[in-house]
Protein backbone atom coordinates (compact mmCIF):
# COMPACT_ATOMS: atom_id res chain seq x y z
CA UNK A 1 0.00 0.00 0.00
CA UNK A 2 2.67 2.47 1.00
CA UNK A 3 4.74 1.56 -2.06
CA UNK A 4 1.70 2.28 -4.26
CA UNK A 5 1.30 5.63 -2.49
CA UNK A 6 4.98 6.37 -3.05
CA UNK A 7 4.63 5.44 -6.72
CA UNK A 8 1.70 7.83 -7.16
CA UNK A 9 3.48 10.59 -5.24
CA UNK A 10 6.50 10.11 -7.50
CA UNK A 11 4.38 10.62 -10.61
CA UNK A 12 2.04 13.39 -9.43
CA UNK A 13 4.01 15.21 -6.71
CA UNK A 14 0.91 16.25 -4.78
CA UNK A 15 2.54 16.42 -1.34
CA UNK A 16 2.48 20.25 -1.15
CA UNK A 17 -1.26 20.23 -1.87
CA UNK A 18 -1.90 17.60 0.80
CA UNK A 19 0.30 19.54 3.23
CA UNK A 20 -1.65 22.71 2.49
CA UNK A 21 -4.99 20.99 3.12
CA UNK A 22 -3.70 19.39 6.34
CA UNK A 23 -2.60 22.80 7.64
CA UNK A 24 -5.62 24.77 6.38
CA UNK A 25 -7.46 26.56 9.16
CA UNK A 26 -10.84 28.19 9.31
CA UNK A 27 -11.16 31.33 11.46
CA UNK A 28 -13.99 31.45 14.00
CA UNK A 29 -16.02 34.66 14.39
CA UNK A 30 -19.58 35.96 14.14
CA UNK A 31 -19.68 35.50 10.35
CA UNK A 32 -18.27 31.97 10.26
CA UNK A 33 -21.71 30.61 9.30
CA UNK A 34 -21.31 32.32 5.91
CA UNK A 35 -18.47 29.92 5.12
CA UNK A 36 -21.07 27.13 4.89
CA UNK A 37 -22.97 28.85 2.08
CA UNK A 38 -20.29 28.11 -0.52
CA UNK A 39 -20.10 24.43 0.31
CA UNK A 40 -23.92 24.22 0.27
CA UNK A 41 -23.82 25.41 -3.34
CA UNK A 42 -21.31 22.64 -4.05
CA UNK A 43 -23.62 20.06 -2.49
CA UNK A 44 -26.54 21.08 -4.71
CA UNK A 45 -24.27 21.26 -7.75
CA UNK A 46 -23.17 17.68 -7.10
CA UNK A 47 -26.81 16.59 -6.81
CA UNK A 48 -27.61 18.41 -10.06
CA UNK A 49 -24.82 16.60 -11.90
CA UNK A 50 -25.86 13.15 -10.67
CA UNK A 51 -29.63 13.61 -11.19
CA UNK A 52 -29.00 15.45 -14.48
CA UNK A 53 -27.05 12.50 -15.88
CA UNK A 54 -29.83 10.16 -14.73
CA UNK A 55 -32.51 12.26 -16.44
CA UNK A 56 -30.48 12.45 -19.64
CA UNK A 57 -30.49 8.64 -19.84
CA UNK A 58 -34.15 8.75 -20.94
CA UNK A 59 -34.82 12.34 -21.98
CA UNK A 60 -35.15 13.03 -25.72
CA UNK A 61 -34.65 16.63 -26.84
CA UNK A 62 -36.92 16.69 -29.87
CA UNK A 63 -40.15 18.50 -30.67
CA UNK A 64 -42.12 15.25 -30.87
CA UNK A 65 -40.56 13.40 -27.96
CA UNK A 66 -39.46 15.93 -25.32
CA UNK A 67 -42.71 16.21 -23.37
CA UNK A 68 -43.54 12.54 -23.87
CA UNK A 69 -40.12 11.43 -22.66
CA UNK A 70 -40.52 13.47 -19.45
CA UNK A 71 -43.94 11.86 -18.95
CA UNK A 72 -42.23 8.49 -19.43
CA UNK A 73 -39.54 9.37 -16.90
CA UNK A 74 -42.03 10.36 -14.21
CA UNK A 75 -44.60 7.64 -14.84
CA UNK A 76 -42.71 4.56 -16.01
CA UNK A 77 -39.13 4.73 -14.85
CA UNK A 78 -38.50 3.31 -11.37
CA UNK A 79 -38.23 6.36 -9.05
CA UNK A 80 -38.10 8.57 -12.14
CA UNK A 81 -40.54 11.01 -10.55
CA UNK A 82 -38.18 11.38 -7.59
CA UNK A 83 -35.10 11.94 -9.76
CA UNK A 84 -36.90 14.69 -11.67
CA UNK A 85 -38.33 16.20 -8.50
CA UNK A 86 -34.91 16.27 -6.83
CA UNK A 87 -33.33 17.80 -9.95
CA UNK A 88 -35.99 20.50 -10.05
CA UNK A 89 -35.92 21.28 -6.31
CA UNK A 90 -32.15 21.08 -6.06
CA UNK A 91 -31.97 23.68 -8.85
CA UNK A 92 -34.13 25.98 -6.74
CA UNK A 93 -32.04 25.28 -3.63
CA UNK A 94 -28.81 25.85 -5.55
CA UNK A 95 -29.93 29.23 -6.90
CA UNK A 96 -31.12 30.19 -3.40
CA UNK A 97 -27.76 29.12 -1.92
CA UNK A 98 -25.92 31.09 -4.60
CA UNK A 99 -27.93 34.21 -3.72
CA UNK A 100 -27.32 33.78 0.03
CA UNK A 101 -23.61 33.23 -0.65
CA UNK A 102 -23.46 36.38 -2.78
CA UNK A 103 -25.43 38.53 -0.33
CA UNK A 104 -23.35 37.32 2.61
CA UNK A 105 -20.20 38.38 0.81
CA UNK A 106 -21.73 41.67 -0.29
CA UNK A 107 -22.75 42.60 3.26
CA UNK A 108 -19.49 41.53 4.92
CA UNK A 109 -17.46 43.31 2.19
CA UNK A 110 -15.44 40.17 1.55
CA UNK A 111 -15.05 41.15 -2.12
CA UNK A 112 -12.45 43.83 -1.43
CA UNK A 113 -8.80 43.65 -2.37
CA UNK A 114 -7.29 41.08 -2.89
CA UNK A 115 -10.53 39.16 -3.57
CA UNK A 116 -11.87 41.13 -6.55
CA UNK A 117 -11.16 38.28 -8.99
CA UNK A 118 -12.89 35.82 -6.66
CA UNK A 119 -15.99 38.06 -6.72
CA UNK A 120 -15.85 38.41 -10.52
CA UNK A 121 -15.63 34.65 -11.01
CA UNK A 122 -18.45 34.24 -8.49
CA UNK A 123 -20.74 36.60 -10.41
CA UNK A 124 -19.92 34.63 -13.58
CA UNK A 125 -20.92 31.47 -11.71
CA UNK A 126 -24.20 33.16 -10.75
CA UNK A 127 -24.76 33.95 -14.44
CA UNK A 128 -24.00 30.30 -15.31
CA UNK A 129 -26.47 29.10 -12.67
CA UNK A 130 -29.23 31.38 -13.98
CA UNK A 131 -28.47 30.23 -17.55
CA UNK A 132 -28.80 26.62 -16.34
CA UNK A 133 -32.17 27.48 -14.84
CA UNK A 134 -33.35 29.28 -17.96
CA UNK A 135 -32.29 26.55 -20.41
CA UNK A 136 -33.50 23.74 -18.16
CA UNK A 137 -36.94 25.33 -17.80
CA UNK A 138 -37.66 24.79 -21.51
CA UNK A 139 -36.67 21.12 -21.65
CA UNK A 140 -39.98 19.59 -20.37
CA UNK A 141 -41.53 21.39 -23.37
CA UNK A 142 -44.87 22.24 -21.85
CA UNK A 143 -47.07 25.29 -22.41
CA UNK A 144 -45.57 27.34 -19.61
CA UNK A 145 -41.97 26.65 -20.51
CA UNK A 146 -42.57 27.59 -24.15
CA UNK A 147 -44.20 30.92 -23.24
CA UNK A 148 -41.47 31.73 -20.69
CA UNK A 149 -38.76 30.95 -23.24
CA UNK A 150 -40.42 33.10 -25.90
CA UNK A 151 -40.42 36.06 -23.53
CA UNK A 152 -36.91 35.48 -22.23
CA UNK A 153 -35.30 35.05 -25.63
CA UNK A 154 -37.14 38.06 -27.00
CA UNK A 155 -35.61 40.42 -24.43
CA UNK A 156 -32.22 40.96 -26.13
CA UNK A 157 -34.09 42.04 -29.28
CA UNK A 158 -34.74 45.41 -27.65
CA UNK A 159 -31.01 46.19 -27.75
CA UNK A 160 -29.78 48.25 -30.70
CA UNK A 161 -27.38 46.76 -33.30
CA UNK A 162 -26.71 43.31 -31.82
CA UNK A 163 -30.17 42.62 -30.32
CA UNK A 164 -31.79 40.82 -33.24
CA UNK A 165 -28.70 38.70 -33.82
CA UNK A 166 -28.53 37.69 -30.14
CA UNK A 167 -32.18 36.63 -30.16
CA UNK A 168 -31.58 34.59 -33.33
CA UNK A 169 -28.59 32.89 -31.75
CA UNK A 170 -30.59 32.03 -28.63
CA UNK A 171 -33.61 30.78 -30.57
CA UNK A 172 -31.93 29.23 -33.58
CA UNK A 173 -33.74 31.59 -35.90
CA UNK A 174 -36.63 34.02 -35.72
CA UNK A 175 -38.90 31.89 -33.58
CA UNK A 176 -38.81 29.39 -30.77
CA UNK A 177 -38.98 25.97 -32.49
CA UNK A 178 -37.65 22.46 -32.17
CA UNK A 179 -34.20 23.83 -33.03
CA UNK A 180 -34.40 26.02 -29.93
CA UNK A 181 -35.05 22.92 -27.86
CA UNK A 182 -31.96 21.14 -29.27
CA UNK A 183 -29.92 24.25 -28.66
CA UNK A 184 -31.09 24.68 -25.06
CA UNK A 185 -30.47 20.99 -24.38
CA UNK A 186 -26.88 21.05 -25.59
CA UNK A 187 -26.25 24.30 -23.67
CA UNK A 188 -27.75 22.76 -20.54
CA UNK A 189 -25.87 19.46 -20.65
CA UNK A 190 -22.59 20.34 -22.34
CA UNK A 191 -21.63 23.98 -22.86
CA UNK A 192 -22.76 25.37 -19.50
CA UNK A 193 -21.35 22.47 -17.44
CA UNK A 194 -17.93 22.89 -19.07
CA UNK A 195 -17.99 26.64 -18.50
CA UNK A 196 -19.24 26.28 -14.93
CA UNK A 197 -16.62 23.70 -13.96
CA UNK A 198 -13.81 25.79 -15.45
CA UNK A 199 -14.90 28.97 -13.65
CA UNK A 200 -15.60 27.03 -10.46
CA UNK A 201 -12.05 25.64 -10.55
CA UNK A 202 -10.69 29.18 -10.72
CA UNK A 203 -13.09 30.36 -8.00
CA UNK A 204 -12.13 27.64 -5.51
CA UNK A 205 -8.44 28.09 -6.31
CA UNK A 206 -8.72 31.83 -5.59
CA UNK A 207 -10.50 31.17 -2.30
CA UNK A 208 -7.59 28.94 -1.23
CA UNK A 209 -5.02 31.39 -2.57
CA UNK A 210 -6.32 34.37 -0.57
CA UNK A 211 -7.55 32.47 2.47
CA UNK A 212 -10.89 33.00 4.17
CA UNK A 213 -12.05 36.57 4.54
CA UNK A 214 -12.47 37.80 8.14
CA UNK A 215 -14.63 40.62 9.57
CA UNK A 216 -13.46 44.17 8.93
CA UNK A 217 -12.54 45.10 12.51
CA UNK A 218 -10.49 41.94 12.91
CA UNK A 219 -8.65 42.76 9.71
CA UNK A 220 -8.12 46.44 10.62
CA UNK A 221 -6.88 45.77 14.17
CA UNK A 222 -4.88 42.73 13.02
CA UNK A 223 -6.70 40.64 15.62
CA UNK A 224 -5.58 37.07 16.06
CA UNK A 225 -8.86 35.16 15.61
CA UNK A 226 -9.37 31.70 17.06
CA UNK A 227 -9.36 29.03 14.33
CA UNK A 228 -10.21 25.39 13.87
CA UNK A 229 -8.49 22.99 11.47
CA UNK A 230 -10.31 22.51 8.16
CA UNK A 231 -9.63 18.77 8.31
CA UNK A 232 -11.35 17.16 10.06
CA UNK A 233 -13.12 19.67 12.38
CA UNK A 234 -14.61 22.09 9.88
CA UNK A 235 -15.22 19.42 7.28
CA UNK A 236 -17.38 17.42 9.67
CA UNK A 237 -19.38 20.52 10.54
CA UNK A 238 -19.96 21.05 6.83
CA UNK A 239 -20.97 17.42 6.49
CA UNK A 240 -23.59 17.96 9.23
CA UNK A 241 -24.98 20.97 7.34
CA UNK A 242 -25.05 18.90 4.13
CA UNK A 243 -27.02 16.13 5.82
CA UNK A 244 -29.63 18.59 7.10
CA UNK A 245 -29.95 20.24 3.66
CA UNK A 246 -30.17 16.85 1.97
CA UNK A 247 -32.94 15.84 4.36
CA UNK A 248 -34.92 19.03 3.71
CA UNK A 249 -34.39 18.70 -0.06
CA UNK A 250 -35.55 15.08 -0.20
CA UNK A 251 -38.56 15.74 2.01
CA UNK A 252 -39.73 18.59 -0.19
CA UNK A 253 -38.95 16.62 -3.36
CA UNK A 254 -41.04 13.69 -2.18
CA UNK A 255 -44.04 15.71 -1.03
CA UNK A 256 -44.04 18.45 -3.68
CA UNK A 257 -42.99 16.90 -6.97
CA UNK A 258 -43.25 19.42 -9.81
CA UNK A 259 -46.07 18.95 -12.28
CA UNK A 260 -45.91 18.83 -16.04
CA UNK A 261 -48.18 20.88 -18.28
CA UNK A 262 -49.63 19.77 -21.60
CA UNK A 263 -47.16 19.48 -24.46
CA UNK A 264 -46.18 22.86 -25.90
CA UNK A 265 -48.05 23.84 -29.05
CA UNK A 266 -46.32 26.46 -31.19
CA UNK A 267 -49.71 27.64 -32.48
CA UNK A 268 -51.61 27.83 -29.20
CA UNK A 269 -52.15 31.12 -27.37
CA UNK A 270 -49.99 31.69 -24.32
CA UNK A 271 -51.62 30.14 -21.24
CA UNK A 272 -53.13 32.43 -18.61
CA UNK A 273 -51.05 33.28 -15.58
CA UNK A 274 -47.63 32.42 -16.94
CA UNK A 275 -44.82 32.81 -14.46
CA UNK A 276 -41.11 32.26 -14.84
CA UNK A 277 -39.02 30.52 -12.17
CA UNK A 278 -39.12 32.39 -8.86
CA UNK A 279 -35.65 33.88 -9.35
CA UNK A 280 -36.77 35.67 -12.51
CA UNK A 281 -40.05 36.93 -11.00
CA UNK A 282 -38.79 40.42 -10.15
CA UNK A 283 -37.65 40.94 -13.75
CA UNK A 284 -40.97 39.56 -15.00
CA UNK A 285 -42.91 42.00 -12.83
CA UNK A 286 -40.67 44.90 -13.92
CA UNK A 287 -41.38 44.10 -17.58
CA UNK A 288 -45.09 43.95 -16.90
CA UNK A 289 -45.07 47.41 -15.32
CA UNK A 290 -43.03 49.21 -17.92
CA UNK A 291 -45.22 51.15 -20.36
CA UNK A 292 -44.70 50.78 -24.10
CA UNK A 293 -42.95 54.14 -24.43
CA UNK A 294 -40.96 56.21 -21.95
CA UNK A 295 -39.81 59.72 -22.96
CA UNK A 296 -40.06 58.66 -26.59
CA UNK A 297 -37.95 55.55 -26.04
CA UNK A 298 -39.04 51.94 -26.34
CA UNK A 299 -40.14 50.95 -22.80
CA UNK A 300 -38.75 47.45 -23.20
CA UNK A 301 -35.35 48.85 -24.18
CA UNK A 302 -35.34 51.06 -21.07
CA UNK A 303 -36.25 48.07 -18.88
CA UNK A 304 -33.53 45.90 -20.44
CA UNK A 305 -30.94 48.67 -20.09
CA UNK A 306 -31.82 49.22 -16.42
CA UNK A 307 -31.47 45.48 -15.74
CA UNK A 308 -28.13 45.39 -17.56
CA UNK A 309 -26.91 48.37 -15.56
CA UNK A 310 -27.93 46.56 -12.38
CA UNK A 311 -26.00 43.45 -13.40
CA UNK A 312 -22.94 45.51 -14.37
CA UNK A 313 -23.07 47.22 -10.97
CA UNK A 314 -23.14 43.85 -9.19
CA UNK A 315 -20.22 42.63 -11.30
CA UNK A 316 -18.13 45.75 -10.62
CA UNK A 317 -18.88 46.19 -6.90
CA UNK A 318 -15.26 45.49 -5.84
CA UNK A 319 -14.04 48.29 -8.07
CA UNK A 320 -16.72 50.75 -6.93
CA UNK A 321 -16.27 50.06 -3.22
CA UNK A 322 -12.48 49.79 -3.30
CA UNK A 323 -11.44 51.60 -0.10
CA UNK A 324 -12.09 49.82 3.17
CA UNK A 325 -13.36 51.68 6.25
CA UNK A 326 -14.87 54.55 4.26
CA UNK A 327 -18.33 55.88 3.51
CA UNK A 328 -18.54 54.19 0.11
CA UNK A 329 -18.90 50.85 1.84
CA UNK A 330 -22.01 52.07 3.66
CA UNK A 331 -23.49 53.38 0.39
CA UNK A 332 -22.94 49.99 -1.23
CA UNK A 333 -24.52 48.24 1.75
CA UNK A 334 -27.54 50.55 1.53
CA UNK A 335 -27.81 49.92 -2.23
CA UNK A 336 -27.54 46.16 -1.68
CA UNK A 337 -30.41 46.32 0.86
CA UNK A 338 -32.41 48.48 -1.55
CA UNK A 339 -31.80 46.03 -4.42
CA UNK A 340 -32.77 43.09 -2.21
CA UNK A 341 -35.93 44.87 -1.03
CA UNK A 342 -36.82 45.68 -4.65
CA UNK A 343 -36.32 42.08 -5.81
CA UNK A 344 -38.30 40.62 -2.89
CA UNK A 345 -41.04 43.26 -3.16
CA UNK A 346 -41.47 42.83 -6.91
CA UNK A 347 -41.48 39.02 -6.60
CA UNK A 348 -44.22 39.14 -3.94
CA UNK A 349 -46.21 41.64 -6.00
CA UNK A 350 -46.05 39.37 -9.06
CA UNK A 351 -47.54 36.53 -7.01
CA UNK A 352 -50.52 38.56 -5.80
CA UNK B 1 13.90 63.67 -43.83
CA UNK B 2 15.80 61.12 -41.85
CA UNK B 3 15.16 60.67 -38.15
CA UNK B 4 18.09 59.64 -35.98
CA UNK B 5 15.91 57.02 -34.31
CA UNK B 6 12.58 55.61 -35.37
CA UNK B 7 9.59 56.53 -33.25
CA UNK B 8 8.15 53.13 -33.99
CA UNK B 9 10.54 50.29 -33.46
CA UNK B 10 10.92 47.51 -35.98
CA UNK B 11 9.85 45.03 -33.33
CA UNK B 12 6.65 46.92 -32.52
CA UNK B 13 5.87 47.20 -36.23
CA UNK B 14 6.38 43.49 -36.87
CA UNK B 15 4.43 42.53 -33.74
CA UNK B 16 1.54 44.69 -34.88
CA UNK B 17 1.67 43.32 -38.40
CA UNK B 18 1.85 39.66 -37.38
CA UNK B 19 -0.69 40.21 -34.61
CA UNK B 20 -3.03 41.79 -37.12
CA UNK B 21 -2.57 38.87 -39.48
CA UNK B 22 -3.27 36.39 -36.71
CA UNK B 23 -6.37 38.32 -35.67
CA UNK B 24 -7.61 38.32 -39.27
CA UNK B 25 -6.87 34.60 -39.55
CA UNK B 26 -8.73 33.97 -36.30
CA UNK B 27 -11.70 36.00 -37.51
CA UNK B 28 -11.69 34.00 -40.76
CA UNK B 29 -11.86 30.79 -38.74
CA UNK B 30 -14.58 32.06 -36.41
CA UNK B 31 -16.87 33.62 -39.02
CA UNK B 32 -18.21 30.28 -40.37
CA UNK B 33 -19.24 29.31 -36.81
CA UNK B 34 -21.05 32.61 -36.35
CA UNK B 35 -22.83 32.06 -39.66
CA UNK B 36 -23.66 28.46 -38.85
CA UNK B 37 -25.37 29.07 -35.53
CA UNK B 38 -28.25 31.09 -37.03
CA UNK B 39 -30.36 29.00 -39.40
CA UNK B 40 -32.24 30.70 -42.27
CA UNK B 41 -35.62 32.23 -41.45
CA UNK B 42 -38.65 30.10 -42.06
CA UNK B 43 -41.43 32.66 -42.29
CA UNK B 44 -43.49 31.86 -45.39
CA UNK B 45 -43.93 34.35 -48.25
CA UNK B 46 -47.54 33.32 -48.58
CA UNK B 47 -50.02 30.83 -47.24
CA UNK B 48 -53.08 29.45 -48.96
CA UNK B 49 -56.16 28.33 -47.01
CA UNK B 50 -59.42 26.92 -48.41
CA UNK B 51 -62.00 29.68 -48.79
CA UNK B 52 -64.78 27.25 -47.81
CA UNK B 53 -63.50 27.15 -44.21
CA UNK B 54 -63.81 30.92 -43.83
CA UNK B 55 -66.82 31.73 -46.04
CA UNK B 56 -69.44 31.41 -43.33
CA UNK B 57 -67.79 33.78 -40.85
CA UNK B 58 -70.05 36.51 -39.54
CA UNK B 59 -68.70 40.10 -39.53
CA UNK B 60 -66.44 40.90 -36.53
CA UNK B 61 -65.55 37.28 -35.97
CA UNK B 62 -62.07 35.85 -36.04
CA UNK B 63 -60.73 32.47 -37.06
CA UNK B 64 -57.21 31.12 -36.80
CA UNK B 65 -54.92 29.82 -39.51
CA UNK B 66 -51.29 28.68 -39.61
CA UNK B 67 -48.84 31.35 -40.68
CA UNK B 68 -45.85 29.06 -41.06
CA UNK B 69 -45.14 27.89 -37.52
CA UNK B 70 -46.87 30.89 -35.96
CA UNK B 71 -50.55 31.40 -35.34
CA UNK B 72 -52.39 33.77 -37.66
CA UNK B 73 -55.87 35.28 -37.34
CA UNK B 74 -58.33 36.05 -40.14
CA UNK B 75 -60.99 38.62 -39.31
CA UNK B 76 -64.14 39.27 -41.31
CA UNK B 77 -64.90 42.98 -41.52
CA UNK B 78 -68.30 44.69 -41.62
CA UNK B 79 -68.11 44.87 -45.44
CA UNK B 80 -67.27 41.17 -45.70
CA UNK B 81 -63.56 41.56 -46.51
CA UNK B 82 -60.90 39.58 -44.75
CA UNK B 83 -58.12 41.07 -42.66
CA UNK B 84 -55.21 38.94 -41.48
CA UNK B 85 -52.89 39.38 -38.50
CA UNK B 86 -49.87 37.49 -37.26
CA UNK B 87 -51.08 36.21 -33.89
CA UNK B 88 -47.93 37.12 -32.01
CA UNK B 89 -47.75 39.87 -29.41
CA UNK B 90 -45.51 42.76 -30.41
CA UNK B 91 -44.29 43.13 -26.84
CA UNK B 92 -42.37 39.91 -26.16
CA UNK B 93 -43.53 37.46 -28.82
CA UNK B 94 -46.15 35.45 -26.92
CA UNK B 95 -49.00 33.93 -28.91
CA UNK B 96 -52.19 35.95 -28.46
CA UNK B 97 -55.82 34.88 -28.35
CA UNK B 98 -59.05 36.52 -29.55
CA UNK B 99 -61.67 37.13 -26.89
CA UNK B 100 -64.90 37.12 -28.88
CA UNK B 101 -67.17 38.70 -26.21
CA UNK B 102 -64.92 41.74 -25.95
CA UNK B 103 -63.89 41.76 -29.61
CA UNK B 104 -60.30 42.21 -28.53
CA UNK B 105 -57.06 40.29 -28.81
CA UNK B 106 -55.39 39.41 -25.51
CA UNK B 107 -51.84 38.39 -24.62
CA UNK B 108 -51.73 36.46 -21.35
CA UNK B 109 -47.99 36.86 -20.78
CA UNK B 110 -47.96 40.49 -19.66
CA UNK B 111 -51.63 41.38 -20.12
CA UNK B 112 -51.49 43.19 -23.44
CA UNK B 113 -54.67 44.12 -25.34
CA UNK B 114 -55.35 44.88 -29.00
CA UNK B 115 -58.67 45.90 -30.52
CA UNK B 116 -60.23 43.90 -33.34
CA UNK B 117 -58.25 45.92 -35.90
CA UNK B 118 -55.01 44.89 -34.23
CA UNK B 119 -54.33 48.25 -32.61
CA UNK B 120 -52.47 48.05 -29.29
CA UNK B 121 -54.95 49.57 -26.83
CA UNK B 122 -53.74 48.55 -23.36
CA UNK B 123 -50.83 47.01 -21.50
CA UNK B 124 -47.21 46.91 -22.58
CA UNK B 125 -47.44 46.20 -26.36
CA UNK B 126 -45.51 48.94 -28.18
CA UNK B 127 -47.00 48.45 -31.67
CA UNK B 128 -50.11 47.14 -33.46
CA UNK B 129 -50.28 43.51 -34.55
CA UNK B 130 -48.51 42.73 -37.81
CA UNK B 131 -50.96 42.79 -40.70
CA UNK B 132 -50.89 40.47 -43.69
CA UNK B 133 -52.44 41.01 -47.11
CA UNK B 134 -55.41 38.78 -48.00
CA UNK B 135 -56.86 38.10 -51.41
CA UNK B 136 -59.47 35.65 -52.73
CA UNK B 137 -58.24 33.58 -55.63
CA UNK B 138 -60.70 30.96 -56.88
CA UNK B 139 -61.61 28.74 -53.97
CA UNK B 140 -58.64 29.77 -51.83
CA UNK B 141 -57.71 32.62 -49.56
CA UNK B 142 -54.14 33.74 -50.20
CA UNK B 143 -52.40 35.39 -47.23
CA UNK B 144 -49.22 37.21 -48.11
CA UNK B 145 -46.66 39.40 -46.47
CA UNK B 146 -47.67 42.95 -47.33
CA UNK B 147 -45.75 44.88 -49.95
Amino acid sequence: MSSLRAWIEDRLGLRPVAAFLAKKEVPCHTHTFLYYTGSSVLLFLGIQIVTGVLLALYYQPTLAEANASVVRIITEMPLGWLVRSVHSWSATFMIAAVFVHLLGIAFTKAYRKPREATWLSGVLLLACSLAFGFTGYLLPWDELSLAATKVGTNLPKALPLVGTFLTQVLRAGEDVTGDTLSRFFIMHVSVLPLALLAILGLHVFLVQRHGMSVPLDAERDKLELPAIPFWPNFFFREAAVWLVLLGVLLTIAVFAAPGLGPQADLMAPAPEGIKPEWYFLFMFQTLKLFPARILGLNGELVAVLIMMAGMAAVLLVPFIDNRPFERKGKVVTALAWAGLAYAVGMSIWSLL
Amino acid sequence: MKLPASLYSRRAFLNGLIGGWLAALGAAFISPFVKYIVPPTREPDQVSVPLADYQDMAPHTVKGFAWGNKPGFLKRSEAGDYVAFVGVCTHLDCNITFIAEQRRFFCACHEGWYDEDGLNVAGPPPAPLRRLAVSVEGDALIVKRPG
